[in-house]
């Protein structure tokens, strides 16, 4: 039975590919901000300060991509920390 | 004596140095896991391909970069099983995914196809429960179990889908939302060996609501709300 959790063991630990995988992070983390913070803006600047409410939609999902990625950021972070104390 | 007591010294060293080993592992395994997490809720960035312009040139080079990313993609999870690339190239993949594709590939795919074939309204609610209700049922999964995971899991799915589609009349609202959240529940839960949870869980939810929005139009009702997203 295969255990879903279990992840494959690198004989030896590649530091290389773990320090591009720590490049990598910035990207993931920063990117939905700036996705969140450019539908904010439009939001704001085509529909707020306009009076239209065609925009609110861009608003909410703005709110969604930033508050889930935050929430998963946060350990992602921790654990990066952890391991780079290491 | 003394002998003996050189050896339990030399066993215990060995010991311990195992021990440091197998934390070093298990904590590059608990990176590999928040790793994974942030992945997905990192492609709810490309929602953003709703916001491009809707101009002819623009349309097709969205469509054949989202393509181009795939078939890449594709190219890369071939080479990898066939051995080519070697398994240790690819952080956090578990030990399942070693002889067939990886979960990524299933997203990118599901991903792709919704951008491309699915109108948004139905696309942005099925992207959003694989963005974040899937990490959201699988850390419950592991703190609380199955059952509290997927029914936390539903409400999860179900408020994105009163979200997306909350322009619509109270009564399609509902329909649309219990019935995208159940099957997005229903292809996160179901194991399949060949097709992951990570295409299902986008899929299933955007086939059932790509029928009840056709099978409606054929009697002259159109229930799709209004766009979330607007070009620009």
């Amino acid at each position: 039975m295969r255990k879903e959790t279990e992840y494959l063991k690198k004989e030896s630990i590649n530091v290389k590919l773990l320090r591009a995988e720590l490049l990598f992070a910035p990207f993931l983390i920063i990117v939905p901000i700036l996705v969140s913070l450019f539908l904010i803006n439009d939001w704001f600047y085509r529909g707020f300060s306009r009076g239209v409410s065609t925009y609110d939609g861009e608003l909410i999902l703005a709110i969604i991509i930033l508050a889930g990625n935050i929430l998963f950021d946060i350990p992602f972070i921790k654990s990066l920390i952890t391991l780079s104390r290491k | 004596m003394l002998r003996m007591k050189k050896l339990k010294t030399a066993k215990q060293k060995i010991i311990n140095q195992q021990l440091e080993i197998r934390k070093k592992i298990d904590s590059i395994e608990f990176e590999a896991h928040w790793f994974r997490r942030v992945f997905h809720t990192f492609a709810a960035s490309f929602l953003i391909y709703y916001m491009l312009p809707d101009e002819s040139w623009i349309t097709t080079l969205k469509t054949f970069l989202a393509v181009g990313i795939v078939v890449f993609v594709f190219i890369l999870e071939y080479l990898r099983i066939k051995g080519k690339i070697c398994n240790s190239n690819f952080f956090g993949l578990r030990i399942y995914e070693e002889k067939r594709p990886a979960s990524y590939v299933y997203f990118g795919v599901a991903l792709c196809i919704l951008l491309v074939f699915f109108p948004q309204q139905i696309a942005i609610p099925c992207i959003l429960c694989a963005c974040f209700s899937d990490p959201i049922i699988g850390e419950i999964r592991y703190r609380l179990g199955k059952k509290k995971a997927y029914v936390i899991g539903f409400f999860v799915c179900m408020l994105f889908f009163l979200i997306t589609w909350y322009t619509a009349d109270i009564p399609i609202l509902l329909l649309a939302s219990l019935l995208g959240a159940s099957a997005a529940v229903v292809g996160e839960a179901k194991k399949f060996w060949l097709i992951d949870d990570d295409f299902m869980i986008q899929i299933l939810p955007a086939i059932i609501l790509l029928l009840l929005w056709q099978g409606l139009m054929f009697g002259g009702i159109n229930i799709l709300p209004a766009e979330l997203l607007l070009p620009i």
